[in-house]
């Protein structure tokens, strides 16, 4: 279908074999001179549907239809909140009811249904998944890398391959060469007819091309896509060094008492010490002072040392 | 006898370089002629002429009278003390870097491993501090002091005060702000070790961060960013809060939850933070707790001392010592003094 013509200046792929058409958000084409002419302040209103559109928003028309054009937008917009994995849910059911959902709220957008609702509903659902969203986003990030690498994969292979063909065409011209030398040495030395010579050799010539054609065709292994089998998810990470010392485990701090071991806070707690002290105000209470402090300290201070002689520090 | 017991020791001590210059104190990187270690010499300043005739500075006092008795891995060791006219002089261990540094050095990444280790000693030497019934009150990674070998010491102890004592009152103008606990802020003049226990949780979170988790501008903004986060306390969730003497009601906050900030920390790492800054100082959890919690003995394993990242100006110091094993056999095989001959 090469009969696009821009609805502003009625100009069609005939007239002009360099046209381009753009397209905005709203969905309608303008050809590129018209844009250039329409929003030289950056910013107008669309000639069809009169909304207030950006310059910078204008894209080529990838596909003929303009409508398809504004759902893929619009999908694009609508998937970088929608972003939850399989991994995300529970069942597959419940995905399923997720993709449905997601599959109406584009429907609805791109066909002008019910546009307040829905953009509601997108909102509430970013205020309510702002945490998932950041971390999916990560894993999109990820998901792109992986198949970065892949396609620079596949560039490395292509090369590799086009390498190969040159060396099999070279290799091809030499044996073409060898063959006719031989050829012809052997009408000069040999006594032989020269007409059973050449039938030998083309007779030759004839199987070697059919074994050629038999060769089987180089394998594909590899689509653009990034489907691959065999590779490890695991490659794609960065390996941490792991310095692995030995797992923690907690050990009480002891202080030898030299004395009569002090109560500890429960038994202050529970044998009724805490009675003699002052108990806490609400204020220092408030503050993270507590009188079991108090009157364990003093209990400490009291006992330990009892023990001490002076001999014992020889 | 006395005089010259210190006319010695002022030899002792042979001046390397400057270190730096704080409010009561300026340090020199000094070698230690008798046992060629390489220690921190801490001369305390007088300030003016008032501060001379009350004579030693209540800092210096404060930190000689508890680290003459405090000996533990993770607290700076105090290795002598000597005075010269009206001058006093502590000696330190040596330490290449703190924590502050190393947070900021973006050239550094801090794996779980490595804060874990961090935290280890820091709670280490915290808990001996705690046990022995004293409080740091000025901890912030600043004064988390490191050296080349990778050992963390709590540094600093002028602000550090005995606690546990019903009838003394302490002023709350204690702690750098953005490390200060709620409780401070409210002008708390009973508090516990509740208060440290905040500053920690800070610091393990900068360490996730790279950067202070309440970086408030003023004593009230301090309170605005931590309640940003948790939410106005209530007299459910910290009772007796409206009876501190500098309470008063700010605009209602609601509470973010902590995954969101620390969007890269595991589940058992955000119940130690969880466990720390809790506004509540009486729900906030003691080192002792702190250390038998899961993150600890969870993998991964604490990354050993030796291989704990350094920030760069300390490598680099390290390879120039240690000068490389080529430039040695070169030197050796020139002969040292021997002058290069000359081809023609």
């Amino acid at each position: 279908m090469d009969d696009f013509t821009c609805p502003r200046c009625r100009t069609s792929k005939f007239q002009n074999p360099s046209l381009k058409m753009m397209v905005n958000v709203c969905g309608h084409g303008l050809c590129e001179s018209c844009v250039d002419l329409l929003f030289l302040k950056g910013s107008g209103s669309c000639p069809e549907c009169k909304i207030p559109l950006r310059r910078n928003n204008f894209r080529v028309q990838l596909f003929e239809d303009a409508t398809v054009e504004k759902e893929v937008d619009i999908r694009k917009r609508v998937l970088r909140d929608f972003n939850k994995k399989y991994e995300d849910f529970n069942s597959l059911r419940e995905y399923n009811d997720y993709l449905e959902e997601v599959e109406s709220i584009i429907y609805n957008l791109s066909n002008d249904i019910d546009v307040v609702n829905t953009n509601k509903k997108i909102e509430q659902y970013k205020k309510d998944n702002r945490e998932q969203i950041l971390k999916s986003k990560g894993k999109i990030g990820r998901d792109e890398y992986e198949l970065e690498e892949v396609l620079e994969l596949e560039k490395q292979m292509e090369e590799a391959r086009k390498k190969e063909i040159h060396l099999e065409v070279l290799e091809a011209k030499k044996k073409k060469i060898r063959e006719k030398e031989a050829l012809i040495d052997e009408l000069m030395f040999s006594n032989a007819d020269a007409k059973n010579i050449l039938d030998t050799f083309t007779q030759l010539a004839q199987q070697a091309k059919e074994e050629e054609v038999k060769k089987p065709p180089p394998k594909v292994t590899q689509f653009s896509t990034g489907i691959q089998f065999g590779r490890q998810p695991q490659s794609t990470f960065i390996p941490v060094p792991t310095d692995e010392g030995p797992l923690y485990s907690y050990k009480a701090l002891d202080f030898p008492p030299d004395g009569p071991k002090p109560p500890t806070l429960r038994d202050i707690l529970e044998k009724g010490f805490i009675s003699h002290v002052r108990s806490e105000t609400e204020q220092e209470r408030a503050g993270g002072f507590k009188s079991n402090i108090a009157c364990s300290r003093a209990l400490q201070d009291a006992m330990m040392g009892l023990f001490y002689s002076k001999k014992s520090v020889v | 006898m006395v005089n010259l017991n210190m006319e010695n020791k002022l030899k002792r001590y042979e001046k390397i370089e400057f270190l730096g210059e704080g409010q009561f104190a300026t340090v020199y990187k000094a070698r230690d002629v008798e046992t060629e270690n390489i220690v921190a010499v801490k001369k305390i300043k007088i300030g003016s002429r008032q501060e001379a005739q009350d004579g030693i500075n209540r800092t210096a006092l404060r930190e000689i009278k508890l680290l003459q008795e405090l000996h533990h891995k993770n607290l700076i060791g105090l290795l002598d003390v000597f005075g010269h006219m009206s001058n006093v002089s502590l000696v330190f261990d040596f330490m290449d870097t703190d924590l502050e540094v190393i947070i900021k050095d973006n050239t550094i990444i801090l794996t779980t491993a490595n804060i874990k280790s961090y935290m280890l000693q820091t709670l280490h030497g915290l808990e001996y501090l705690h046990l022995n019934w004293i409080l740091h009150r000025d901890l912030k990674p600043n004064n988390l002091l490191v050296n080349s070998s990778g050992i963390l010491k709590i540094g600093d102890f002028g602000l550090a005060k005995l606690y546990g004592s019903p009838n003394r009152i302490n002023t709350h103008q204690v702690v750098t702000r953005w490390y200060r606990a709620p409780e401070l802020l409210y002008g708390a003049k009973q508090y516990s070790t509740s208060i440290d226990m905040w500053a920690v949780g800070c610091i393990l979170a900068e360490l996730l961060l790279r950067l202070p988790l309440f970086p408030g501008e003023s004593d009230l903004d301090q309170l605005t960013k931590i309640f940003g986060v948790f939410g106005n306390p209530t007299e459910d969730n910290w009772p007796g809060v409206k009876s501190l003497s500098d309470y008063m009601e700010f605009k209602p906050f609601t509470p973010i939850p902590l995954k969101s900030i620390f969007t890269a920390a595991g589940d058992d790492l955000l119940d130690l933070i969880e466990s720390l800054l809790v506004l509540n100082p009486i729900k906030r959890r003691e080192c002792s707790q702190c250390l038998q919690m899961p993150f600890f003995s969870n993998k991964p394993a604490p990354t050993l001392g030796s291989k704990l990242p350094l920030p760069q100006s300390v490598r680099k110091i390290r390879d120039i010592e240690k000068p490389s094993l080529k430039r040695k056999l070169l030197e050796a095989a020139e002969g040292g003094t021997l002058s290069k001959r000359l081809f023609f």
